[in-house]
């Protein structure tokens, strides 16, 4: 009988074990990722906006493929592509853009995915049913999202016209976009900026961390600033005055006329005070600053940014490689680039009139001395060899330069990002003023930054949209998109042909440039994948 | 069509048996009429003398028997006095022995190194070979010891039809890729399931012992597999370890140790070849020369005459050291197995290494005459400790660069101002601590109760404990200025429950046996880490990481849950047809919320004996004949948990100097509706033994469909995700698999045996997203295999003088020409006829694919009285890969590259080798043929006469030396056609590792 207790016993000891879990032992736990729908709170809220912010940061610290700066500079009027990495070749070999480009598809992925969170705030933002914060927070929070969605919109659209239109969280995978039209996105960017502006703060009045501004937030000039820019494009110069024009009159903004800043006591300039490490922001002195997107170096604070920033690797000259050696990466020299790209000829000799502080030695490095103590050249001035002045000891911007000397090699750049400043409100305001026909008031504008960097003033006579651009060049070089304002201004054929028509040699010679090239590619993947509808291809792929 | 075909074979198939079912019963009738007598006795085993339990007792051409009880007494009633007695034991020679009016009949059973083989693990229980329906192939046994492995997968590759093992690297204590039959998934896992000792493994190959190990068998077909439900997709390997036995304490000892080096050298240029790269390099860029060599450090080596042999310096002889001791034996109710191993290697490459310690108890108890218990324990500890070499910026250093500085510290930049490549042996000053842990503890409980005979209930369970700790410290002589600390512990706890209940059934002719199952499965597994910056010198290591000033975190949770029932029926008549059906349902927690958790995989086989027809009358020719044919549906869950929901990721970001917190939405898109992948699979066998089993083997083809894959599949980025788990898309597998074992000559004391396997299978995409669209960006392609190398087809390089105008208008001489393939319809009629006369991405197509067309091994052994040689021989035929090897792009000029890979120059017109300005622009991956044959083992040993060495009071004696990786057979130019390198900055650059050859000597000695 015992022999059957026992058996019996075990059997339901067996059977208890597993169905004493009821139908929930299936049920599926996520621990370690948070569900969307529990981000509805103030703190959720902020911290899905300071998503935004993260993700934005990627088009500009991307590294992945080391070239994707240079995409918005080559084949343009001002570099040339010295030391290609692959990603931006067919954007200055055009007869190799394709819809396979890895830089369209990049970009088109970057602004996709911003709208995506964006939209997910301004819906919950705008969901009557999200209680527990007044309008007032609720629309400051609508407004930082929608200005990143215009942002995105914006940047979709100067670059590949119409395209799909997405306002709404999407929650089931979908296949059948179809493009809008451009004035159908013109619309929703002009309609989320102008809501951004009157809902963001001034500058003065962003929120407060540990008792001190977060001047890193977004704030009402950076609507403005990016609906002037929308403006112009759209062809609305008198509205994107009216926009400027409110900028300047804010009185929150001065142009830096004087020295300031960590390195004031050393020699320098008022102009190249504003980028150095240190004195970039609003909080350190910069007046002129309207967006300055903060970067930490991740040694000393991991977690800060994502990705490797590139620019000083592109924009810097790759001096340590010299024929003969002698020279060492170093915080003088703005820390060690790779010359990807090259200032042109156009830029370099004769763009700059005399005393023009924005061309001193403090902005772009044009002499070089040995300073390897082990060479026997030390502190004498480098002569390079011919092939030397292409890629290696050629001039560069500084606006770039930054230096660790715990990673002389520096993959990344850890430096703030100038996104808008004073600086290039005045040129926005330049531009809406010559196509209103007002070329003395424009001239007026220019003369502000003219003043402010010693350089000659001008008169109305000078004033063309060729003088303009060319002036952008001379106050914004390195900071500016080049390739999107002459595709905004429709000059890109014109001002290859007139400015950068020839190379030094075949390799880095701009060809195949044709007005199929004024837009992008849509990229292949999202054609084919969008399998339910025709995502039609910009003409000429 | 093909179903209904199955189905009306079925049903007369089942007609058949339940007529012939039917009449049988009456054929014994005429027996009873005799007087009935008693026979008792006692079984014992021939070896030792012990009682053997559990012999089978039967009066032949009867119905009536019974089994030796634990002490091997039996009691048996005869109804002939002249009857005869049939004793059966697996394992044992049977022996038939006549009454003759005697009342008590001791016998000596045996045992029978044929037999041994017939009787296989099969899931969830052991089945005679003769009686299996599934494809179920047995790895020789002589691959389980003997060999001079760390890992069990490096034993058995090339050994069994149908099991493919890739090993990817030879880094001591990895492992490699293995797969069975084809690949049945895109993105899911594609690795057979692991059953250790009736229960799912958790944990890693490496964490098992080779020696514990008694026999391995893979299960391959639907009807093999389909016990295991949702992980037999990819096929199971069944690992059964070594279990006491009834006897006196054996205490064994095997252990080896050897030497290990480089099996082939890939060799860097010479310094006069360095020298001459550098000038052709500047010819050929149009730059002109102003110094012998392009950097400070070298130019000041060339003038001081100062080479270093970097390989030299990168590398060292390897030694590795295994070492076993075991105890094992019993009595009637308790056995015992008991094993310690100690493995130690020291890598080829310096820094690199691999220890292990294994310990393991099995135990098995027979507590009353109903109930059995047992445990199966065991606990590994891996080490890989070490700061290591980086070989590929070994391979990189210029021959003019020094390793140290004058004042012995590491040289960081050999070739200063070069910073592209540090040292190769700064990775030796990181402080590094590799380890893992796995604790495996099984139970079991058999029940057979007495009142319900043939009824037997089995409880099993099984805790496994993982643990892991990873610590590392780079500082300053690691280029590492700010110093950095980094330490992670995982741990993973896995649970399984399985209540088993068997019932077996003999009536006549008629054999059935029924296995029914119903388990639960529960993992979880936590994570967490901590990386620290800004130490003030080195001295701490990672031993105070507050003693940095910055630092970032992290930790990750997951865990999934199973839950699962199963049937399974076989049925035998006559031991000539044989009739199998399977089926199981199995639930998975990490499927989609509104999806069905749960899904059923119903399998059926059949089988026929063809060598136990009467038409089979010679039966010396033929040994064996058998057909098996299986059919039925399989399943894979293989993918992670936490797929099937959006979720938001977290993220931070600086403002102000500090972190704040950010939320961002995740890439992958939520499919509530993510559900089962299912493979239909076919697969008929032919198992043969003729001439005396001179010649035996199996012949297998299989067909399988797959569907409903689980498909990571893109969805247009517009929506903002890149991607969502879904089940689309149809892929098929089909091949052959053949297996021989031949005994060549068997003549006065030399015996030569062969045993071969050759396996092939084609792999096809039949549809991806349902519109048959070809997948480019992910290389999957409608109607080609996985794995595809899609890419341009180089067809020679440009020389002087070639006109490139409506080729490749761009080209120069010295760059690689590839073909312009037909791309444009020229003439409208949809068909492509022409050339664009340009290279671009169109001009890319499918050149071959990494998957194998062939592989197999051949291992031939050679007896000559107590001498054993062994040749094992392993090859894989008609396979691409990329050949990181072949291209270093722009880096050239700037690195010294194999002496073997050319350049072109116009004097030396290669047709081959692209010039040192060619910049590989176009990504072109040199994909190249990988096939191989191996010599990969060979072992000669010698086994001590039973005479030598019973004086010292010995029961086995085997010495033996062994080679491993002697000789590979190649056309593939590189390190190892079979291992993968990573280019720098790709893949697992820093732990690019050699081939190793090894020759080892060993003893086992028993007690």
């Amino acid at each position: 009988m015992k022999k059957y207790i026992i058996a019996t016993l075990l059997v339901c000891t067996g059977w208890l074990a597993i169905t004493s879990c009821d139908e929930s032992f299936l049920d599926e736990q996520i621990y370690s990722s948070l569900a969307p729908e529990t981000l509805s709170d103030s703190l959720g809220f902020e911290a899905a906006v300071t998503g935004l912010h993260r993700h934005f940061s990627s088009f500009h610290t991307y590294a992945d493929q080391q070239g994707w700066l240079s995409v918005w500079q080559v084949g343009t009027d001002i570099v040339w592509a010295v030391q290609p990495q692959g990603i931006e070749v067919p954007f200055f070999r055009y007869e190799q853009l394709s819809s396979t480009s890895g830089a369209a598809s990049f970009s088109w992925t970057w602004a996709y995915t911003l709208i995506k969170n964006a939209n997910a705030i301004i819906a919950s933002a705008e969901d009557p049913a999200i209680g527990g914060m007044t309008q007032a927070n609720k629309d400051a929070i609508n407004a930082e999202a929608r200005f990143f969605r215009a942002y995105a919109y914006n940047f979709l659209v100067t670059i590949f016209g119409g395209v799909p239109l997405v306002t709404e969280p999407i929650t089931a995978p979908k296949t059948d976009f179809v493009r809008a039209s451009v004035d159908d996105i013109n619309a929703v960017i002009e309609a989320d900026l102008l809501f951004a502006a009157a809902n963001l703060p001034d500058i003065d009045n962003v929120k407060k961390k540990s008792g001190k501004p977060m001047f890193g937030r977004a704030n009402k000039a950076m609507a403005q600033q990016l609906l002037a820019e929308a403006y112009l494009r759209m062809g609305r110069p008198a509205e994107a005055e009216a926009q400027c024009m409110a900028i300047i009159s804010s009185g929150k903004f001065n142009l830096r006329t004087t020295r300031y800043g960590v390195r004031a006591s050393q020699p320098g300039d008022a102009f190249s005070d504003m980028f150095i490490m240190g004195n970039m922001r609003r909080g350190q002195g910069n007046t002129e600053a309207i967006w300055v997107f903060e970067i930490e170096n991740p040694t000393d604070l991991p977690g800060a940014i994502g990705g490797n920033p590139q620019q000083r690797r592109v924009w810097g000259a790759g001096y340590h490689g010299v024929t003969g050696g002698g020279m060492l990466p170093a915080d003088s020299l703005g820390g060690r680039g790779i010359s990807r790209m090259r200032l042109n000829n156009f830029v370099l000799y004769g763009l700059y009139p005399a005393g023009d502080m924005r061309n001193s030695k403090y902005n772009i490095r044009r002499k070089f001395w040995y300073n390897d103590p082990n060479n026997a050249k030390y502190r004498q001035p480098v002569v390079p060899v011919a092939a030397d002045t292409l890629f290696r000891i050629h001039p560069y911007t500084l606006k770039w330069g930054q230096f660790d000397s715990r990673d002389a090699f520096g993959f990344g750049m850890w430096k703030d990002l100038m996104l808008m400043r004073l600086g290039e409100t005045y040129l926005l305001l330049a531009e809406a003023q010559f196509k209103q026909g007002k070329p003395g008031d424009a001239a007026n504008s220019i003369n502000m930054l003219r003043t402010r960097a010693n350089a000659p003033q001008v008169t109305a006579g000078d004033i063309t949209l060729d003088f303009i651009l060319d002036e952008r060049v001379r106050e914004l070089i390195g900071e500016e998109n080049r390739r999107m304002t002459l595709v905004r201004t429709g000059t890109l054929l014109d001002r290859v042909a007139s400015r950068n028509a020839t190379a030094p040699n075949a390799a880095t010679m701009i060809t195949g440039l044709t007005s199929t090239h004024l837009l992008f590619p849509i990229p292949q993947s999202e054609i084919d994948l969008n399998k339910d509808a025709e995502l039609e291809q910009n003409t000429g792929y | 069509m093909y179903r209904e075909t199955l189905q009306k074979i079925l049903l007369k198939w089942t007609r058949t048996v339940l007529v012939a079912s039917l009449l049988t019963p009456f054929s014994s009738f005429a027996n009873a009429l005799f007087q009935e007598a008693i026979v008792q006795g006692t079984v014992r085993s021939a070896d030792d003398g012990a009682p053997l339990p559990g012999v089978n007792v039967l009066v032949e051409g009867t119905t009536a028997g019974t089994t030796t009880d634990a002490s091997g007494q039996y009691t048996i009633s005869v109804s002939d006095k002249n009857a005869i007695l049939v004793f059966s034991f697996i394992g044992y020679v049977t022996q038939k022995i006549a009454v003759n009016n005697q009342g008590t009949i001791d016998i000596s059973l045996g045992p029978d190194i044929q037999q041994l083989s017939e009787v296989i693990v099969v899931g969830y229980g052991v089945q005679k070979r003769s009686d299996v329906t599934g494809s179920v192939a047995s790895v020789p046994k002589e691959r389980l010891s003997n060999l001079p492995v760390t890992n069990l997968m490096h034993a058995i590759q090339g050994t069994t039809a149908g099991l493919n093992i890739i090993q990817n690297s030879s880094v001591p204590g990895s492992s490699g890729t293995m797969r069975i039959r084809g690949i049945n998934s895109i993105n899911a896992n594609t690795s057979p399931f692991i059953v250790l000792d009736g229960v799912p493994f958790f944990g890693v190959t490496n964490d098992i012992n080779p020696n514990d190990i008694e026999s391995i068998e893979i299960l391959k077909d639907a009807s093999a597999v389909a016990i295991y439900g949702t992980r037999g997709s990819n096929g199971v390997i069944l690992i059964t370890t070594k279990r006491g036995a009834v006897g006196k304490p054996h205490v064994s000892y095997n252990g080896y140790a050897g030497v290990e080096g480089m099996a082939h050298v890939l060799t860097p240029m010479n310094p006069d070849a360095y020298v001459q790269k550098y000038e052709d390099y500047l010819i050929a860029n149009n730059l002109t020369q102003t110094q012998i060599l392009p950097n400070t450090f070298e130019v000041n080596n060339y003038n001081a005459g100062l080479t270093t042999d970097w390989l030299d310096v990168a590398t060292q002889p390897g030694r590795i050291q295994d070492h076993n001791v075991s105890l094992n034996g019993g009595t009637d109710n308790t056995k015992y197995y008991v094993g310690v191993g100690y493995l130690n290697q020291k890598g080829v490459v310096k820094g690199y290494q691999f220890k292990r310690i294994n310990f393991r108890t099995n135990l098995d108890v027979t507590a009353t005459d109903f109930l059995k218990l047992g445990t199966s324990v065991f606990f590994t500890n891996k080490n890989t400790d070490g700061g290591r070499v980086n070989l590929l910026n070994a391979t990189a250093m210029s021959p003019y660069s020094q390793p140290y500085t004058s004042t012995g510290q590491y040289e960081i930049y050999p070739m200063f101002p070069e910073l592209l490549f540090s040292n190769p042996l700064i990775g030796l000053s990181v402080d590094r601590l590799d380890r893992g842990n796995n604790l495996t503890s099984g139970a079991y409980a058999e029940v057979t109760p007495g009142f319900l005979k043939g009824f037997k209930y089995r409880l099993q369970g099984s805790y496994v404990l993982e643990f892991g700790r990873f610590s590392e410290y780079s500082g300053r002589q690691a280029n590492n200025l700010s110093g950095n600390g980094y330490v992670s512990n995982s741990e993973t706890g896995s649970w399984v429950l399985e209540n088993l209940f068997t019932y077996t059934k003999n009536f006549d002719r008629h054999h059935v046996d029924f296995t029914g199952l119903y388990s639960a499965q529960k993992n979880r597994y936590f994570t967490s880490n901590i990386s620290v910056n800004g130490f003030v010198n080195d001295e701490l290591s990672y031993n105070n990481l507050a003693a940095g000033t910055s630092g970032s975190w992290g930790s990750f949770a997951n865990s999934y849950a199973l839950l699962s029932q199963m049937a399974r029926v076989n049925y035998t008549f006559d031991g000539r047809y044989l009739f199998t059906f399977t089926a199981r349902r199995d639930g998975y927690s990490a499927f989609g919320e509104k999806a069905d958790k749960y899904a059923v995989f119903p399998v059926v086989a059949l089988g026929w004996n063809i060598h136990n027809e009467n038409f089979i009358t010679n039966t010396d020719i033929v040994n064996q004949l058998k057909l098996r044919f299986s059919y039925g549906k399989t399943g894979n869950q293989a993918i992670s948990p936490n797929q099937t929901a959006t979720t938001a990721s977290t993220t931070t970001l600086a403002m102000n100097g500090s972190l704040t917190n950010g939320v961002l939405l995740g890439n992958r898109l939520g499919n509530e509706e993510l559900k089962w992948e299912t493979t239909l699979q076919s697969n008929l066998g032919l198992d043969f033994a003729v001439i005396k089993n001179r010649l035996a083997g199996t012949i297998e083809i299989f067909k399988s469909t797959t569907e409903d894959i689980l498909l990571l599949r893109s969805v247009p980025n517009i929506s903002g995700y890149t991607q969502v788990w879904d089940n689309l898309g149809k892929l098929e597998n089909k091949g052959v698999e053949v297996t021989l074992r031949t005994t060549n000559l068997d003549a006065g004391g030399f015996k030569w045996e062969t045993n071969l396997n050759f396996s092939s299978f084609r792999n096809k995409i039949l549809d991806l997203y349902g519109d048959k669209r070809d997948d480019i960006g992910n290389r999957w392609f409608i109607g080609k295999p996985l794995q595809t190398i899609y890419d341009y087809e180089m067809v020679g390089v440009w020389q002087e003088g070639e006109g490139t105008a409506g080729w490749d208008a761009s080209a120069k001489p010295g760059d690689l020409k590839f073909k312009d393939q037909i791309t444009v319809d020229s003439d409208g009629d949809g068909v492509r006829d022409a050339t664009d006369g340009v290279i671009n991405a169109d001009d890319r197509i499918v050149l071959g694919t990494r998957l194998p067309k062939w592989y197999g091994g051949i291992t031939n052994t050679f007896h000559y009285r107590n001498f054993h040689l062994n040749v094992f021989i392993q090859t894989s035929q008609g396979s691409l890969k990329n050949n990181v090897d072949k291209s270093y792009a722009d880096e050239r000029g700037r690195r010294n590259i194999p002496a073997e890979v050319g350049y072109w120059t116009p004097e030396n017109k290669s047709n081959v080798w692209p010039s040192l300005a060619y910049n590989n622009q176009r990504g072109y991956g040199y994909p190249s043929d990988n096939s191989y044959v191996r010599i990969k083992d060979v072992t000669l040993s010698y086994s001590f006469p039973q005479s030598l060495i019973s004086r010292a009071r010995l029961s086995n004696l085997t010495v033996y030396v062994a080679g491993r990786n002697l000789r590979t057979f190649t056309e593939w130019i590189g390190w190892d056609p079979e291992n993968d390198h990573s280019g720098r900055g790709g893949g697992d650059w820093t732990n690019n590792y050699p081939l190793v050859r090894t020759y080892s000597f060993g003893v086992n000695v028993t007690l």
